[in-house]
């Protein structure tokens, strides 16, 4: 299985330990991740905000790079997949607005002619592996940990775009059991983390992550898992700054899918991957036991 | 109210009842009382032009898009806000942080740049740089959409 790899910007600049967790399972289940040379900036929320038509073109540009290398899109980052799975929808039905993107894309070289597709790794791992395979990978599975899954919002919304699919947040919530983990429900499990107001409003993003990890912890949870680095922001810096300004202490360690399979297949988290959590994490992850 | 409905995003609008489920179902609304998507739409129909483009309130919306797949009238609140925001945008009102990240879209094709911690993490752990971006076609990109005059706007 051989996938344009679309890393964003998040993930690289701030979570490299995140990167590397991907690139560590990805060959282990077969997956192979191709460098898109050039790509650049998906084209997120702020930049939506700002200008239509230079979204498209942006986001279509990336588009077009995966469909010279006559590939799909694998994406790690919930904004990534909103941006390019949102104009791959709009561009392949809406011609006058492709014709007009074209025209901005010819300057550069490039032509979006709507031959790829737009997939998020937990799609991937649960659609085109299979979640079979990913259960034989689990060697030391999470017994009993219990999990609060933040799916982040742009896995599964707006529904229109995922419309009849059993993936997203289901298919999230079966890989996580996978690992031997329990997938607690709670309350607003699918609303925002605020993530998206850092920066812009961050008084603001942090009222709103408050609501989750108030509603985690009544559903008396271990640990977070999500697959959007955003999420991962705001949960684990989160919650060191609600402690400066309200002394409220959630103590929930933060980490991605990737990394709890990572780890459940066997490989453990380096020394400065574990560094790079600001809520420890050594005490959940030797929760992972050998069969 | 036409301005906005005029917009690829914004078309949304024009089938708004009023009904109230977009800020019963926002996250912010919960926590900011200035914010009321429903109140928002009600200020865009009656065509209150300066107070809905001027200030805050464009810029509280998450783009969450729970609103957009509750309203019962398929009103797209979650893309009327982006159409709204595109319009304050060429008013001039452009948060700080969103500036920063036009300009950083503009010098290095990408919003956010590696830390330096995350540099040295990538070098010695075998990760390498972070993955390159073709600056020059973004630019022409940019130039072309008329992105870098837009941005100016806001500082």
């Amino acid at each position: 299985m051989k996938y344009a790899f679309f890393a964003g910007c998040l993930i690289p600049a701030r979570e490299p330990h995140y990167e590397n967790s991907v690139r560590k399972i990805a060959p282990e289940l077969g997956i192979e991740l191709v460098k898109m040379e050039g790509a650049n900036c998906c084209a997120p929320f702020s930049i939506q905000s700002l200008d239509y038509l230079s979204w498209l073109a942006l986001a279509a540009r990336n588009l077009s790079i995966a469909e010279e290398m006559g590939l799909n899109i694998v994406t790690l980052c919930n904004d990534c997949y909103e941006s390019l799975l949102m104009t791959n929808t709009i561009l392949k039905k809406d011609k006058e607005m492709r014709d007009k993107v074209n025209k901005i894309l010819a300057d550069v070289g490039l032509e979006f002619k709507g031959k790829t597709d737009v997939k998020i790794f937990s799609d991937v791992l649960y659609e085109d592996v299979g979640l079979e395979k990913v259960k034989n990978a689990v060697k030391r599975p999470f017994n009993g940990l219990r999990v609060a899954v933040q799916p982040g919002c742009h896995l599964s919304k707006p529904k229109r775009l995922h419309f009849g699919q059993r993936m997203g947040v289901l298919a999230l919530d079966e890989l996580v059991e996978a690992t031997g983990a329990i997938s607690v429900p709670y309350e607003r499990k699918e609303a925002c983390c605020g993530g998206p107001l850092r920066g812009i409003n961050d008084e603001v993003a942090l009222s709103v992550a408050k609501q989750k990890l108030d509603s985690m912890k009544a559903a008396g949870v271990d640990s977070i898992v999500t697959v959007c680095p955003f999420c991962y922001l705001e949960l684990d810096m989160g919650q060191i700054e609600i402690k400066r300004h309200t002394k409220n202490e959630y103590n929930l360690p933060v980490l991605s899918f990737a990394e709890l399979l990572r780890v459940a297949m066997g490989m453990d988290l380096e020394d400065w991957e574990l560094k790079a959590h600001r809520i420890p994490v050594t005490k959940i992850l030797n929760m992972a036991e050998a069969k | 109210m036409h301005e906005v409905a005029n917009t690829p995003r914004g078309k949304g609008v024009l089938a708004c009842i009023q009904c109230g489920r977009c800020t019963s179902s926002c996250p912010v609304a919960r926590v900011v009382e200035e914010h009321n998507p429903r109140k928002l739409m009600e200020m865009t129909i009656l065509g209150l032009r300066s107070d809905v483009l001027e200030g805050q309130l464009p810029w509280y919306c998450l783009s969450c898009f729970t609103c957009l797949d509750r309203c019962p009238q398929g009103g797209d609140v979650g893309e009327t806000m982006f159409a709204i925001r595109n319009l304050a945008v060429k008013e001039g009102n452009i948060p700080e942080g969103i500036f920063a990240q036009a300009k950083s879209l503009i010098e290095n094709g990408r919003v956010v740049t590696a830390s330096k911690m995350a540099s040295i993490n990538r070098e010695r752990y075998g990760l390498g740089k972070e993955p390159s971006v073709d600056v020059e076609a973004v630019q022409k990109i940019l130039k072309k959409t008329r992105f870098d005059k837009l941005v100016s706007k806001g500082k």
